[in-house]
């Protein structure tokens, strides 16, 4: 109770919440300018005002079709990245390990990285069979590039000593990989995988405003980010923001989560 | 050398004392990998002298002729490089060598270091010239003797600016290897550079990178335009791409040779050029205070918090409705993803400042304006320029987004409307171009950070020593 109470009272948690009620006003007053004031404040003008957002969210919470689109949006994250953990672990680990592999791939690989991941949509949509393969491809690639990198970096930031000492004392090359280059890259991976899980919610939003926003798929089947789109398209401009809203809260669950499952992997670098 | 010595000169080899310098040789650092018939040669351009203690060798200055090399005795190298900088000796025992200002260029065979006899010494001498002319004999051994010369300069005398001087095989014979065009004067960084480039060159790295790029493009041709395999077939092939790409009349509108294609760069470069330059001039100024404020990160941090988790290309129909026209959402976009990455790492970036600078700041009584300007925003610049890195990719990430979904020119743009058109090769041209510019873009961010950073990196040099 006390640490509750300490936590609510503290001088930071209070200017948090008046930090945010201030936005939260000010956005109102803002939004609302026309209907008070009789003149629209510029820029937060045009957007609709929280409470009528809140109104719009809490009548959204009843109908499937939004818990649909979240739904979706989910699967598709977790398949893209998934897909691009597994292949791009191991492809980042064999980098590390194999100097050969490494300077014929790597500068492929390099070539390809600058390419944002959206670029790759409609080459996407035009190679898989179906829209969401192609969705979940393009979420892949959002993610690969990152993890990849990070692993590459994690080993080769390892002190050379360790793989000295290690041959020294007769490891053979599966100690070395297991012993050294597997728990030192477990951290680059771990934060590899959070920056790759923050860009495929933006791919998964864009790619989902792109191919579903392009009028291919229809009804409620297309995810957060096709909701924010048809909002826009069908003039409902409140479910926009819920839509942005829940996209947002969505990314942070998931961010979270990993944070918390790297903390598990990684105990050693736990601050406490 | 003309000025006379008190040295005594002995009479030429005979073969028993030239067998001695071919051991000698053998054991110096320059000549310890050359052929024994070589070292023979070596030997009879040599000659052996004497000095006594205290005797003065020569000095800097002076011309140089011979190389010498240490028989017996020891032989103080005092290296003063220019008058400014730190005087640097050595002293030579047996095996050692020095004098070798003689092997510089042909222009630059002025001695650089006073060298004086400390114990009495034996010593041969070998004439730079009739070396180099001998060694020429065998390009291949003149170019590690010069090689493991440059090596010995830079490592045991700390004077890699006269290591990059040294004689080049000579380039007129037939079989010499090619010399590389070496600048006049100190080592600069371009000389490092075609120092790297070459030992790059010479490793297995560009074969493989060959072979990878041409597993990669070979894999898009045979499987796009011989095989037919399913799916692939539709895509655009290898062949008709880079036709299209460096056709004078395209069929689809789209080359080298199109003005258009210039003007689609140039407006996608122009939005994130505008984007990056407001994210930076505000984001900046904002991560500063937030990471110097207690109270103003308080205040403002959780806004800025509720706002990052949501995607940037989440914000594009709100763009749309806040801002009229179809220019300023597409820059408002681009902008808003480097602008959170901007002052985020700038925040980063002044809270790992170690707190025992601004403390020694304020001991000795630094105003708070002074402890901005002279500890918060030096000590916050390379997270700066790490932030301004990720702000330039993700400017070109959410741009072509924002081009997609809204944009009229662009290289964003060029990529959706050749779908919808049907204009497949125009996709993938897009696709390389885009990544090429955002490539350069990102470099040059690059190299003016590395630029700013100089006396971060000489710090990081200094602390692996």
């Amino acid at each position: 109770m006390s640490t509750a109470r300490r936590f609510f009272f503290h001088r930071s948690t209070l200017r948090a919440l008046i930090s945010i009620l201030v936005f939260v006003a000010l956005w109102e007053v803002g939004a609302r300018s026309k209907q008070w004031f009789g003149f629209a404040v510029p820029w937060v003008g045009n957007i609709p005002a929280p409470t009528a957002v809140l109104h719009v969210w809490i009548g959204l919470l009843g109908d499937p079709g939004y818990w649909q689109s979240w739904y979706l949006s989910l699967l598709r994250v977790l398949a893209g990245f998934l897909t691009a953990m597994v292949i791009g672990i191991p492809l980042g680990l064999l980098m590390a390990v194999s100097r050969n592999f490494n300077d014929t791939f790597f500068p492929t690989f390099e070539m390809l990285r600058p390419i944002p991941p959206l670029a790759w949509v409609p080459a996407s949509i035009i190679f898989w069979p179906t829209q969401e393969l192609s969705i979940t491809f393009v979420t892949f690639l959002g993610a690969f590039f990152t993890v990849v990198i990070n692993v590459l970096g994690g080993a080769k930031s390892i002190d050379v000593r360790y793989f000295q000492s290690a041959q020294a004392m007769g490891a053979s090359k599966w100690d070395t990989f297991r012993r050294i280059v597997l728990p030192a890259t477990v951290p680059s991976i771990v934060v590899g995988s959070a920056v790759g899980m923050g860009i495929t919610w933006n791919v998964v939003v864009a790619a989902e405003m792109i191919s579903g926003g392009g009028g291919q798929a229809g009804g409620s089947g297309g995810g957060l980010g096709y909701f924010i789109w048809n909002s826009y398209v069908g003039g409902a401009y409140e479910q926009i923001v819920v839509g942005m809203i829940s996209i947002g809260i969505a990314g942070y669950i998931c961010s979270e989560l990993l944070r918390m499952l790297g903390g598990y992997l990684t105990p050693w670098l736990r601050t406490r | 050398m003309f000025r006379e010595h008190a040295a005594s000169m002995q009479s030429p080899p005979s073969r028993e004392a030239e067998q001695l310098i071919v051991r000698l040789l053998k054991r110096t650092m320059p000549f310890q990998v050359i052929s024994e018939s070589m070292l023979q040669s070596v030997a009879g351009v040599s000659r052996p002298f004497s000095y006594r203690a205290g005797e003065v060798i020569y000095r800097a200055g002076d011309k140089a002729d011979d190389v010498y090399v240490v028989v017996s005795g020891a032989v103080e190298h005092l290296l003063s490089e220019t008058p400014t900088t730190v005087e640097r000796n050595r002293v030579m025992h047996s095996g050692d060598v020095y004098g070798w200002a003689a092997v510089l260029g042909q222009d630059k065979r002025v001695r650089l270091a006073t060298a004086t006899c400390v114990e009495t010494a034996e010593v041969i001498r070998i004439n730079g010239a009739a070396l180099i002319e001998r060694l020429n004999e065998d390009p291949a051994t003149a170019k590690v003797v010069m090689s493991r010369f440059a090596t010995m300069i830079t490592r045991e005398f700390g004077a890699p600016a006269a290591a990059a001087q040294i004689a080049a095989p000579d380039p007129s014979r037939p079989d010499a290897p090619a010399a590389a065009p070496r600048p006049q004067g100190q080592a600069t960084g371009l000389a490092l550079t075609m120092f790297r480039m070459s030992r790059w060159l010479r490793s297995p790295k560009p074969l493989l990178m060959l072979l990878g790029f041409a597993l990669f493009l070979g894999f898009w041709y045979l499987s796009v335009e011989v095989w037919k395999l399913p799916r692939f077939r539709e895509m655009p092939g290898l062949t008709v791409v880079f036709k299209e790409w460096f056709s004078k009349n395209p069929t689809y509108g789209l080359s080298f040779y199109t003005p258009e294609y210039y003007e689609h760069i140039w407006v996608s470069v122009r939005r994130v050029g505008i984007a990056f330059f407001l994210a930076t001039a505000l984001g900046v100024p904002l991560g500063l205070f937030l990471g110097w404020s207690r109270t103003f990160r308080e205040y403002v941090f959780p806004v800025f918090e509720m706002l990052r988790p949501i995607p940037v290309l989440a914000w594009v129909p709100l763009a749309i409705l806040m801002f009229s026209g179809s220019e300023t959402p597409v820059i408002f976009l681009t902008f808003l993803a480097s602008f959170f990455a901007t002052a985020l790492n700038t925040m980063l970036g002044v809270e790992s400042i170690d707190e025992s600078y601004t403390r020694a700041a304020d001991c000795l009584g630094a105003s708070k304006m002074q402890v901005f300007r002279h500890v918060i925003v030096p000590g916050a610049m390379p997270y700066i320029f790490t932030g301004l890195q990720i702000s330039v990719g993700v400017a070109w990430f959410s741009l072509v987004a924002a081009e997609m979904v809204s944009g009229q020119f662009g290289l964003g743009y060029v990529i959706n409307t050749s779908y919808t058109m049907v204009r497949y090769p125009t996709i993938v041209i897009g696709m390389i171009t885009l990544g090429a510019v955002g490539y350069v873009t990102s470099a040059m961010v690059r190299v003016v950070g590395d630029y700013m950073m100089q006396w971060r990196v000489r710090e990081l040099a200094l602390g692996g020593r």
